[in-house]
């Protein structure tokens, strides 16, 4: 099978749903000729003109307030937020207005919009262009959340997501538009809620989101040369949350750790843990564990930043204190 | 066409905007009375005396035309082509709301009829009725969207972002600025430096400010910038100076320590929407004091049956709470 | 058809609405707009409009009433009627401040001044000195009186026209928000009243109503689950073990105690579990060793022997002495089989010797120590079974579970050899269930 990179994937995903439907549109800032900082939609504007491709001035919450309304009066707009920390900017129109529309009209108003935009730290971008935010938008009911974790998975979620009738967020690790992966050429979908299992074990469950799934795996590795086995999971959407995937996992090992790039508290791998304690306490041999990327905004220094965001070393480390029953917190 | 046949349509025209006016007041007069005999939960906020904008815009719309609305919705929702029993279910919570009573007063929409909506963020609907507009062109039509919002909205950074996408893109929507003196328990001087108009103007936008009571004249500048916005020529500004004769919502009783009893007074009396519009047609030979007196009278009737409907009307299911989260997913949390 | 003036919803908190006075009276015309009385919200005053034109009737509230939101407190209709009966002590539980004491004048009738409400914090004022006297015409604005508030000093008008007939506290007092204070009459008062708030007795003030009123007075303090807090350190009751160990022991049968016997370090884990089932097998036996046997059997059989020969033979617990010694005595015992019957429920005990070699009739406790066996009666209790240490001897402890009896003997293996113990439960048990046989 081919394979071709998560920027290339997306790319496709984004060309083939607008030759598909002529109401599907891009929005956003530098999305036209520049095909955005990251160059994933080089070539679009050629092929759809700048009337389906529109470059935006820098107005955020302009823009988006401009993406509801056009979703909810017949078009499909997918709206390029340049980096995962301007979701703060879009809050109101986001979580506010696309979010509860639907529910506040009893039903009567669609917003079938897709937010594009992008997590991950480690590229010295400091604070306020490294963060990962879908923790935010994953406690907001109304939207739909998804972390591709590859190439495989941009392309798949985000055809999904174009033809999803309600708000989805996809966040792509800007740290992975250059990774491969095998892509099939014939169309395929992937559903939201649906989780994958990567790597089947039966000591313990790694579940990883977005580039923590490759954290995972390599983890996975590491521990298989100790002769522990390691299940990797990834969930591919925050919401709706693949539960009963997770649970069958944590049942069959009956240790879980839950690795995902938000900040460890308050987030992702709170909420994951959260719901294996409730739905299979009686078959935990330990309790599940969270790893998140460290409660302090991300640092510039490269000394620093990579400290603050789980490794595979880190993730081996931990699976090995947990396989081995030891007191992981005092009784 | 002859002139006799041209004066009835122009005259089914009056007197179609003279009943709607009526029709908002009288809704807002029964909205408060079940507010204030505790009958409605939640806030409302009342339109009385700004009839005119509301019917004098709608009136030069299609049906398919979008409008956005406000916290003070009402006026918008009933000159858009709403009927009194599917609002009064909303506003108290009702299945048969417009919105299954999941919305209420500050949300109201009726997508039949092209309300997109009304918003409680103030300015909170600008960008949907800027995005309305570019569906529209996008899809071809030349459907037109108008983008109520208050003189306090002039406050909010949203707006500018989305009349400088609007002109840059020629988008054909119509933002229209309901100046009625006050923000909230702030006078518009105080919260608005500078020109209302001049900030569309500032981003190349036709602006234009007229009196916001006289209902012709309103409808009259509307129904040229819409036609014009339907050949591309838009985006455009109207600030329209009008006045609300409650308080910023029902409850704000006591108003005197912002604005004075004589001010409110000289409003009703002597710049009434409606009543001026009346002595117009009266005069005018349009409808005698008789009609006037009658259609009024069937409307307070039409709203009294109306509010006894749905006050016994039925609320919505337990079960629904958790429905219409998402599209296509019945209920959310099975 | 009456319109209904009703106390109106006044703002996002707000449940009820103070009157502050009346613009209009009973009978008197008015016109729709009218401003018929004013109310006090938690932020100011507004004034109320009438909503008809006609004429006021039925005015069932006056100033100073605290009236709910919603409630009809008059009517405008198309005649003026009447003034209304008086009222009921329970519809107006307000108006009459009770004078408890009987020496206090009576209060004269009119327009009530109140203590208002001065500031958002405020929830009383000092009265710093009244403008008026006892007798004195006011016009309604007039100033009255002056109180002290956080900031200043304000004065406030009579808001009535008529004459003062009672002013009912003096300079200095402090009056919570809401209180009378003073009676404006429409007529010069024959007797005009001066009371300070001392000499009204306490339930002069008008506390039931206000918001600020005192809790229910049987305010227990939340009762809290008398939950045993865990043990901080993986000693004493607590078994520090995951959940998926503990119920896969639970499953299995295993004691986790073994673990700790073992010295293997908390907390368990599943793995541990395989260490427990490795160790050394040891008979299910209680702490010390004591083991169990159990048997049932059911009640009719003796029940109707002690019916029958009621009156012949001794209590049901000197016959299971006599068939517990004799089924040991059967299993091998020698003479001399001493028994002693507890009644744990009634604190008695009773030792019989060798009650199997005499005539039942005739069994009866005398002196003696070193039991053998030891009879434990809980036939009149509700314990269905049990199984306990076993004491000096082996104890038989006799239970009613339903219709049978339970026997259940803890011996442990120096006293009795696991055969002899069966035979021995056995042998009562038979006897138990065919009494008659024991005679033969």
């Amino acid at each position: 099978m081919r394979e071709i990179t998560l920027s290339q994937a997306v790319n496709e995903a984004l060309a083939e749903e607008m030759r598909r439907d002529e109401t599907v549109f891009i929005i956003g800032e530098d999305v036209a000729e520049a095909g955005t900082p990251f160059k994933v939609l080089s070539g679009l504007v050629e092929e759809f003109g700048t009337q389906r491709v529109i470059d935006t001035p820098i107005s955020e919450p302009g823009f988006m307030g401009l993406a509801v309304g056009a979703a909810m009066t017949g078009t499909r707009p997918v709206v390029d937020l340049m980096f995962g920390d301007f979701l703060f900017l879009v809050m109101d129109q986001l979580c506010n207005q696309a979010a509860k529309i639907h529910y506040m009209s009893g039903g009567k108003l669609n917003v079938p919009l897709v937010v594009r935009t992008n997590l991950g730290a480690t590229r010295r971008s400091a604070a306020q262009h490294s963060q990962s935010l879908h923790a935010l938008v994953a406690h907001i009911p109304g939207l739909k959340v998804a972390l591709p974790s590859s190439a495989y998975e941009a392309k798949g979620l985000m055809k999904t997501a174009i033809r999803d009738n309600n708000p989805v967020v996809i966040f792509e690790d800007k740290l992975m538009y250059n990774d491969k992966a095998p892509v099939p050429e014939e169309e395929y979908l992937i559903p939201l809620g649906e989780a994958n299992v990567l790597r089947e074990g039966s000591d313990i469950t790694l579940i990883g989101t977005s580039s923590m799934v490759q954290v995972c795996q390599k983890a996975a590795g590491l521990l298989a040369h100790e002769r522990i086995s390691a299940e990797v999971i990834d969930p591919r959407t925050i919401v709706p949350l693949d539960e009963a995937a997770l649970l069958k996992s944590a049942k069959k090992t009956s240790r879980v750790i839950v690795v995902d790039e938000g900040h460890q508290s308050f987030g992702i791998t709170g909420e994951i843990a959260s719901r294996i304690n409730e739905k299979a306490f009686y078959h935990l041999d330990g309790p599940v564990l969270r790893m998140g990327a460290m409660d302090v905004p991300v640092p510039f220094s490269p000394a620093l930043e990579d400290l603050t965001v789980p490794t595979p070393e880190g993730v081996a480390e931990k699976a090995r204190k947990l396989v081995a029953g030891e007191m992981i917190h005092a009784a | 066409m002859s002139p006799a046949r041209k004066k009835k349509t122009n005259t089914e025209d009056y007197m179609r905007m003279y009943r709607q006016m009526v029709r908002i007041r009288t809704f807002e007069d029964n909205a408060n009375q079940l507010y204030l005999s505790a009958k409605m939960p939640g806030l409302t906020h009342m339109y009385s005396g700004e009839e005119a904008v509301a019917v004098g815009i709608c009136d030069a719309l299609k049906t398919t035309d979008k409008i956005t609305s406000t916290h003070r919705g009402h006026g918008h929702c009933v000159a858009k082509g709403a009927e009194f029993k599917q609002m009064f279910c909303e506003l108290l919570g009702k299945e048969e709301g417009y919105c299954r009573g999941k919305g209420g007063s500050m949300h109201i929409a009726d997508q039949s009829h092209g309300n997109l909506g009304a918003n409680a963020i103030v300015g909170g609907s600008m960008g949907i009725a800027t995005g309305a507009a570019l569906s529209a062109r996008m899809l071809g039509s030349d459907d037109v969207t108008v983008c109520f919002f208050g003189d306090g909205a002039t406050a909010q950074g949203l707006m500018y972002e989305v009349m400088n996408m609007a002109a840059l893109w020629k988008l054909p929507v119509i933002y229209v600025c309901e100046n009625n003196g006050y923000s909230e328990y702030t006078a518009t001087a105080e919260i608005a430096a500078g020109s209302i108009t001049a900030r569309a103007e500032a981003f190349g936008i036709e602006a234009h400010q007229i009196d916001g009571q006289d209902v012709l004249g309103v409808n009259a500048l509307t129904q040229k910038l819409v036609e014009r916005c339907r050949k591309g020529e838009g985006p455009f500004f109207m600030e329209l100076m009008t006045y609300r004769y409650h308080g910023h919502h029902v409850g704000d009783i006591n108003r005197e320590y912002y604005r004075s009893k004589q001010e409110e007074r000289d409003w009703k009396e002597n710049r009434d929407p409606i009543i001026r519009f009346r002595s117009w047609l009266v005069a005018e030979g349009i409808a005698t004091e008789d009609e006037i007196e009658a259609m009024n009278a069937e409307i307070k009737k039409d709203a009294a049956e109306a509010v006894e409907y749905a006050l016994s009307a039925k609320y919505p299911v337990p079960s629904e709470v958790d429905m219409h989260v998402f599209a296509d997913v019945a209920h959310v949390l099975a | 058809m009456p319109h209904e003036v009703i106390m109106p919803a006044l703002g996002m908190a707000q449940d009820s609405g103070l009157i502050v006075a009346w613009h209009k009276n009973q009978g008197d015309a008015v016109s729709m707009g009218d401003t018929l009385f004013e109310v006090e919200t938690d932020k100011a005053t507004m004034e109320v409009e009438a909503q008809a034109s006609g004429f006021l009737n039925r005015v069932s509230r006056q100033a100073g009433d605290d009236v709910p939101v919603g409630e009809v407190i008059a009517v405008i209709g198309d005649s003026a009627e009447a003034a209304p009966p008086e009222q009921t002590p329970k519809e107006m539980p307000k108006e009459m401040p009770e004078n408890i004491d009987p020496a206090a004048p009576e209060m004269p009738k009119g327009a009530e001044v109140i203590m208002p409400a001065l500031g958002m914090a405020q929830d009383s004022g000092v009265i710093v000195a009244w403008h008026k006297s006892p007798g004195d015409a006011a016009a309604s604005s007039d100033v009255l009186f002056e109180v002290e508030t956080d900031k200043s000093t304000v004065e406030v008008e009579a808001g009535h026209d008529g004459y003062v007939a009672a002013l009912l506290a003096e300079p200095g007092d402090e009056v919570p928000v809401g209180d009378v204070i003073a009676v404006i009459s429409a007529t010069k008062p024959e007797t005009p009243v001066q009371l300070s708030r001392q000499s009204q007795g306490p339930s002069a003030s008008r506390s039931a109503e206000t918001p600020a009123a005192a809790p229910a007075p049987s305010s227990e303090p939340a009762a809290s689950p008398q939950v045993a807090k865990p043990a901080a350190m993986a000693t004493g009751d607590r078994i520090l073990v995951s959940p998926k160990a503990r119920r896969l022991a639970l499953e299995q049968g295993l004691d986790l105690k073994g673990l700790i016997e073992a010295g293997i370090p908390q907390p368990f884990h599943v793995a541990d579990l395989e260490m427990l089932r490795s160790l050394p097998a040891k008979t299910a036996t209680g702490p010390s060793g004591t083991q169990n046997v159990l048997a049932r059997v059911s009640v009719t059989g003796f029940s109707d022997f002690f019916d029958r020969f009621d009156g012949q033979i001794p209590t049901p617990g000197a016959v299971w002495a006599a068939f517990a010694a004799a089924s040991l005595r059967s299993a091998g015992s020698r003479s001399d089989i001493v028994v002693r019957l507890d009644t744990p429920l009634l604190g008695s005990s009773a030792f019989f010797v060798d009650p199997d070699l005499v005539p039942l009739s005739r069994i009866a406790p005398c002196e003696a120590d070193a039991p053998q066996i030891v009879l434990r009666d809980l036939t009149a209790s509700r314990i269905t079974g049990l199984t306990l240490v076993a004491d000096d001897a082996p104890v038989l402890t006799v239970s009613r579970d339903g219709t049978d009896y339970v026997l259940s003997l803890d011996f442990t293996e120096a006293q009795l050899a696991a055969n002899a113990a069966i035979r021995l439960v056995e042998g009562v048990a038979a006897r138990l269930g065919e009494p008659l046989r024991h005679l033969l």
